[in-house]
């Protein structure tokens, strides 16, 4: 008896007991005012752990809490006895285990009236957590007693301190079966997802409505009193837990009724409601929820109970921020974003009677949205508010546009929308009049109203363009947008002086970005007034700059056109990362009478900007107008606009949709295609590059936008790089190229990506010699630069020069910038541009092996020219390759291997262990690309064809880099990433020439795979696990098959002192086992970890058993000796597991050690 | 495509202590001179000069000698002083009582002037390699006159 069954309460307890509970209860004491005042808080924390950890401490901890005065004291004891329940529950009995949850229960409800608030929630959280982990076992009548309890607590008829105790408790218990907020309990996933699923389906309505009836009992008296009273804290408890179950994640209501309704949409969108980004949950609860939250006037109630309480506490300003306000407002807000099943899909009109129902409810916080944002401004509390928006936001969640608008025209005379406009058009000027950089409720509510129009807006522009929004929500999104277009320029201007730190402005773009997007949806839902309104706002800055040229400082307009380009790039062009960009459907609809291109309002704001664009080619114009700044706004919008708009191809950039006959949609296409306008302005485009290339030395950020963004998403457009190739510009861009020293002055990523680009153009070229042959052209002067300088008799001294230096660093990039476009098209100049340079590069290694950056240069090409090149090679080729690589591989090892470096400073030093270990990551990537041989390969070579083998190769490498490959470095993640998937790979592709490798190497890798078993990372572990279920399967099948499989690696051996060294799969099978059983690890390793534990077990079977018997014999408690030798049998034996490693076994070896785990786990590992 | 514009001239090298380079251009884990100072760069940033202005780089470098820290801001289109910074491998031939080192030349001469590093881990590897008689390579380091031994690596270990 562990002293909680009923029979002990009243006595029992023997004066000895009474001694010793006495003395423990007096020790937590103590320890607990020694951690308060901060005096030896070690000593303190070990007295209270030991509490904890003690076996069945549960009589200590029940005399500690009804007796200790020191609430701390029974917070903890309240603690252990948690810990110790959930650690020993297994073998509790279950009179115990229904003993420790009802004196709990009871505990709380006798001290409902004390003032220590936090030990009662622990209590409570304690009942909640053990009653969770009872959960699967009670049976329904068990639970019901404590639920009988809880509800006549709930009911109000034990007063009101046992009334909200009750609620508490719940709303523990409801957090405890949540997934995201349970507390860990080392029990598989299953177990909390049952119980989540029973607590769903069985008993969270009964909850809700528990506290709607409790709820409801307090509710006229706070109505009727005029003074707070102690009901409202019972009532905030209600509202809380009502929120907390709507916020359930529903996942089993929807089950049985959908296969008999027909799909029927009423208005709400189909599932990609979910995928899109805000932060509104919608609730979902299904439809057996119906009657208690929709048919029985539960809403209108809250909606009262809100707005009566709110116009009696009217004068009192911070009644707004009462805890009571802010849960009914949260619980309003939440039923705003109801929606599925719960409505019945032949009863549209209930479903816009409850949002109508709300949205009346909420109004009063915003509408009249100047009155209000006027009180706000004056002090009142903005938190109203800001929940009305949300409210708004919700709502806009679950319904279409239309029905959005429609929604307010029953209350006002006016739509949804131009209250969403007005409101939104308050805080913007609100905003805009108060620039300060202070957080303050403005920016909160245009951050949730923008997040409202995206929601409502991206729905329909996914929509094919056909769903517009009505004529005066068009009209109300046109008036916000110039609003905010004004706001935006405002803030441009009057920043436009201030310098502002780098990392600040950082941060600030990409939240910049997505707002400009947000923005460029309300533009786009309006564009008949948008667009032009932007063409004119553009051609007036311009206009005000070329007056002022010469006179007035220029600088705010400057930074008004900045702010101008990137809000029109986001408006005419969407981002298009990876995928073709479509020209937005909004633009391709509208517009419908024009008919002339040239009219076009699209054609006529793009065309405005490219023009305006083309004068930076004039010098003067360039150092008056174009600043660094504004060269990457306009460099930044034509890589935008260009990917979308120039010279597409009819049918790819179009979308399907139904508009291909509309003749202003064929007008806006056929403008900028390539017999129109298009090549005119590519030629623009590729002549501003240059120029911009040339004429801003230094200019890293410009130069990046050009190359990376610019350039590149040109000739990733197959049918561009045709014409690019027949433009003399182009042919002035790779000239310079080649032989213009101020582009070797770009910096080093530049480089590389404008070698990438020039190559890949090469595409356009009409045959495929064509291309190898530009590719030459393009790059021989780079290798014949490397040849000659790797020839030169002085190349010693001459190579340390900084110059020098600097050019073979420059011409690396390059060539790995070529070597990563390669192309089969261009795969032969790249192939003879890399052997060209091969010896070149190995000599370069050599004299270069104390400058550590071009030797990271020199691995970077080479890896990338072999992954470009190896898998098109034929066997001749393909050995060339992997001799050059060999000879890297060990002309690098042999300079680093026992170099003794000089120690500075720390921060040298750490560079150099950063150096070394990006050379490392390459050079693991090198032996990665080499692997790919043997599973891409492209080349002619039949495969009987004796070739390479590729992993004997790659062993070698392994043998040459291992040593350099410390424990140390394998902390860096990345690193570790990419060498534990190297091994895994290796291992279970080719793991007999593992057992090849010498004894030294072969250790080394399997000392690193043991300590990458340690590793919290669960791809590093789960790659050392297959690492290993590959080792052990491939001895056990070679031994089977009467080799010798691993040979002397697996069998031990005996040192020339006697000692016998056990072997290597005797070694893993230990310590897998012991990580299985007592070390922590995620339940996803569990499946990977038996798969390699069951070939470790076939290979050793007499060690398994030694190992098995030991662990039997350690166990002190019968008991656990019985249970621990069960499990151990049934882990071998259960599920017709038989000795042969095939898939079926393998699953039923998962099974086992899952169900093995389980078991013995929670007693084995003890904390 | 011409080629006449780079040349690997074998000028008489070491002449020359300093290379102008564009301050755009210096990457971390570059050289620079600083203060007169040859230093290797382990952070470089760049910002503005307001908004509209020219972009400016910013160096954190350590002294290579030294291993003081020295910081310098430079309009990225302008030159800096990059220091010629030369290593020569030299084998190990004797350790003097004084502490200096004799060291053999790739032309066959003694190279007499240096003393053994006050670093522990590499005077040690040095003192231990050369009593045990295996053959030690330091590589030396220079730059702007100042002369240093900054690396020990044995070769052939025992044959």
């Amino acid at each position: 008896m562990l002293g909680f069954s009923n029979d002990s309460a009243g006595g029992g307890v023997g004066a000895e007991d009474l001694a010793q509970l006495q003395s423990t209860m007096r020790a937590i004491e103590l320890a607990c005012s020694y951690i308060q005042i901060n005096s030896n808080p070690v000593a303190a924390e070990a007295t209270i752990l030991s509490l904890h950890q003690s076996p069945q401490p549960y009589k200590a901890c029940r005399y500690i809490l009804e007796h200790s005065q020191v609430p701390n004291a029974r917070f903890q004891a309240a603690a252990a006895i948690r810990e110790a329940a959930i650690r020993e529950w297994s073998f509790l009995a279950t009179d115990d285990k229904g003993g420790l949850i009802s004196f709990c229960l009871s505990y709380v409800m006798q001290h409902a009236n004390s003032s220590e608030g936090y030990v009662l929630s622990k209590v409570s959280s304690v009942a909640a957590q053990l009653m969770k982990r009872g959960w699967l076992e009670f049976t329904p009548a068990e639970k019901e007693v404590f639920f009988y309890q809880i509800n006549q607590a709930i009911l109000g008829s034990r007063g009101l301190d046992v009334q909200f105790i009750g609620i508490n408790f719940l709303e523990s218990l409801v957090s405890e079966f949540s997934p995201s907020t349970s507390s860990a309990m080392g029990l598989p996933r299953e177990f909390h997802e049952n119980c989540r699923k029973s607590l769903e389906q069985n008993f969270l309505k009964t909850f809700y409505q528990w506290a709607k009836d409790a709820a409801l009992s307090v509710t006229n008296k706070i109505i009727e009193s005029h003074s707070s009273v102690p009901e409202v804290k019972v009532c905030n408890a209600t509202l809380r837990l009502m929120y907390q179950i709507l916020n359930w994640e529903f996942r089993y209501s929807k089950g049985g009724t959908r296969a008999s309704i027909n799909v029927f949409s009423d208005g709400i969108r189909p599932d990609n409601a979910s995928a899109r980004k805000t932060e509104c949950i919608i609730v979902q609860p299904g439809a057996s929820w119906c009657d208690v939250l929709l048919s029985s006037s539960h809403v209108g109630w809250l909606i009262n109970l809100y707005s009566s309480v709110r116009q009696k506490f009217d004068l009192e300003g911070y009644w707004l921020d009462c805890p009571v306000a802010v849960s009914a407002r949260k619980l309003i807000v939440q039923l705003c974003s109801l929606a599925g099943e719960i409505f019945p899909s032949n009863n549209v009109q209930m479903r816009e009677q409850h949002l109508l129902l709300l949205l009346s409810g909420v109004l009063p916080w915003i509408d009249p949205p100047d009155v209000i944002s006027k009180e706000i401004e004056e002090g009142r509390s903005g938190s109203e508010m800001i929940d009305g928006c949300r409210a708004l936001l919700s709502i806009g969640t679950v319904t279409t546009p239309v029905v959005f608008d429609q929604l307010l025209r029953s209350l006002r005379p006016f739509g949804t929308l131009t209250l969403l406009s007005m409101l939104m058009g308050e805080v913007v000027k609100v905003l805009m009049a108060n620039s300060t950089d202070e957080e303050t409720w403005s920016y909160e509510a245009r951050d949730i109203l923008l997040d409202t129009w995206t929601t409502l807006l991206a729905s329909m522009d996914g929509s094919g363009g056909n769903a517009w929004l009505p004529p005066e929500g068009m009209h109300a999104a046109a008036s916000l947008f110039s609003l905010i277009v004004e706001s935006e320029l405002k803030v441009a201007s009057a920043s436009a002086t201030t310098t502002e730190d780098d990392a600040d402005c950082l941060a600030s773009v990409s939240a910049m970005d997505e707002r400009l997007g947000s923005y460029a949806l309300i533009a786009r839902a309006a564009v008949d007034a948008t667009i032009p309104f932007l063409a004119k706002l553009f051609s007036d800055r311009v206009a005000c700059l070329h007056q002022g040229r010469g006179t007035v400082d220029p600088t705010e307009t400057l930074e008004e056109v900045y702010s101008l380009l990137l809000i029109v790039g986001h408006v005419l062009a969407d981002e298009g990362e990876g995928e073709t960009a479509l020209v937005p459907d909004a633009l391709q609809s509208h517009f419908v009478d024009v008919v002339e291109a040239n009219n076009h309002p699209v054609v006529v704001l793009s065309s405005s900007i490219i023009k305006f664009a083309e004068q930076c080619l004039d010098a003067e114009m360039r150092s008056s107008i174009f600043s660094p700044r504004l060269m990457e706004a306009v460099i930044w919008f034509l890589a935008r606009w260009s990917f979308t708009y120039l010279m597409l191809v009819e049918d790819c950039n179009l979308g399907s949709n139904q508009l291909q006959s509309l003749p202003s949609r064929a007008c806006l296409f056929t403008f900028f295609n390539e017999h129109n306008q298009g090549k005119f302005v590519l030629d623009i485009i590729v002549r501003i590059s240059l120029t911009s290339l040339m004429s801003y030395p230094g200019e890293k950020d410009l130069q990046e936008l050009i190359c990376f963004q610019l350039l590149h998403a040109l000739v990733r457009r197959r049918n561009i790089c045709f014409h690019l190739l027949s433009l003399d510009s182009w042919r002035k861009l790779a000239n310079a190229f080649a032989n213009d020293k101020s582009l070797f002055l770009l910096n080093s990523g530049s480089q590389r990506s404008l070698a990438q680009t020039l190559v890949l153009s090469a595409y356009g070229m009409q045959s495929s010699d064509a291309s190898n042959q530009y590719v030459k052209d393009l790059m021989a002067h780079m290798t014949s630069s490397l040849v000659d300088l790797s020839n030169n008799s002085d190349l010693k001294n001459l190579a340390q020069r900084p110059d020098i230096i600097m050019l073979v660093s420059c011409v690396l990039e390059r060539l790995r910038g070529a070597a990563s476009a390669t192309e089969p098209r261009t795969q032969r100049a790249i192939y003879e541009m890399g052997l060209a340079v091969m010896n070149p590069v190995l000599r370069l290694l050599e004299v270069y092996k104390h400058e550590s950056a071009v030797i990271y240069l020199l691995l970077k090409f080479v890896v990338d020219w072999v992954d470009g090149q190896l898998s098109y090679l034929e066997a001749h080729e393909t050995a060339v390759v992997i001799n050059f690589c060999m000879s890297l591989l060990q002309m690098y090892s042999s300079h680093n291997i026992g170099k003794i470096s000089l120690s500075l400073s720390s921060t040298l030093l750490n560079e150099a262990k950063t150096e070394k270990y990006k050379d490392l990551r390459a050079l693991l990537q090198l032996l990665s690309h080499l692997c790919s041989k043997d599973m891409v390969d492209f080349s002619s070579d039949s495969i009987e064809t004796q070739s390479t083998n590729i992993s004997q190769v790659v062993y070698f490498g392994l043998h040459i880099i291992t040593p350099l490959i410390t424990l140390e470095l394998l902390k860096y993640p990345k690193l570790c990433f990419d060498y534990f998937s190297l091994i895994s790979h290796m291992l279970e592709v080719y793991p007999e020439t593992l057992a090849q490798l010498n004894n030294d190497a072969f250790s080394h890798v399997l000392t690193t795979v043991d300590f990458g078993l340690h590793q919290q990372d669960v791809d590093i572990v789960t790659m050392c696990l297959r690492a290993l279920k590959a080792l052990a399967s491939y001895h056990y099948k070679e031994k089977n098959a009467g080799n010798s499989g691993l040979g002397s690696h697996a069998a031990g051996h005996t040192d020339p002192n006697g000692v016998f060294h056990e072997g290597i799969l005797s070694r893993f099978l230990r310590t897998l086992l012991h990580f299985l059983l007592f070390e922590d690890y995620s339940t996803d390793l569990v499946s990977t970890a038996a798969d390699a534990l069951f070939p470790l077990i076939l290979c050793e079977p007499n060690l398994y058993q030694g190992l098995g018997n030991e662990l039997i014999e350690k166990q002190a408690n019968p008991n656990f000796k019985t249970r621990l030798a069960n499990a151990l049998q049934v882990l071998t034996t259960s599920n017709q597991l038989s000795s042969s490693l095939d898939r079926l076994n393998y699953q039923r070896f998962r099974k086992n050690l899952n169900n093995f785990l389980v078991e013995v786990r929670g007693f084995l590992k003890t904390r | 495509m011409s080629d006449d514009e780079h040349h690997f001239e074998s000028s008489d090298s070491g002449a020359s202590k300093t290379f102008p380079q564009q301050a755009g251009n210096i990457r971390k884990g570059g050289f620079i001179v600083i203060k007169g100072r040859p230093c290797k760069v382990v952070e470089v940033s760049t910002s503005k000069t307001g908004k509209h202005g020219h972009a400016k780089c910013h160096f954190v470098a350590i002294d290579i000698f030294n291993g003081k820290k020295l910081e310098d801001i430079v309009p990225s289109s302008h030159n800096c002083d990059v220091p010629h910074v030369n290593r020569l491998d030299y084998q190990l031939i004797d350790i003097a009582e004084d502490g200096f080192v004799s060291l053999l030349t790739d032309s066959g001469g003694t190279k007499d002037d240096l003393k053994l590093p006050t670093d522990d881990a590499l005077a040690a590897q040095m003192k231990s390699g050369f009593e045990e008689g295996r053959d030690v390579v330091v590589s030396v380091m220079s730059s702007m006159g100042e002369e240093q031994i900054n690396a020990v690596k044995e070769v052939g270990a025992g044959k």
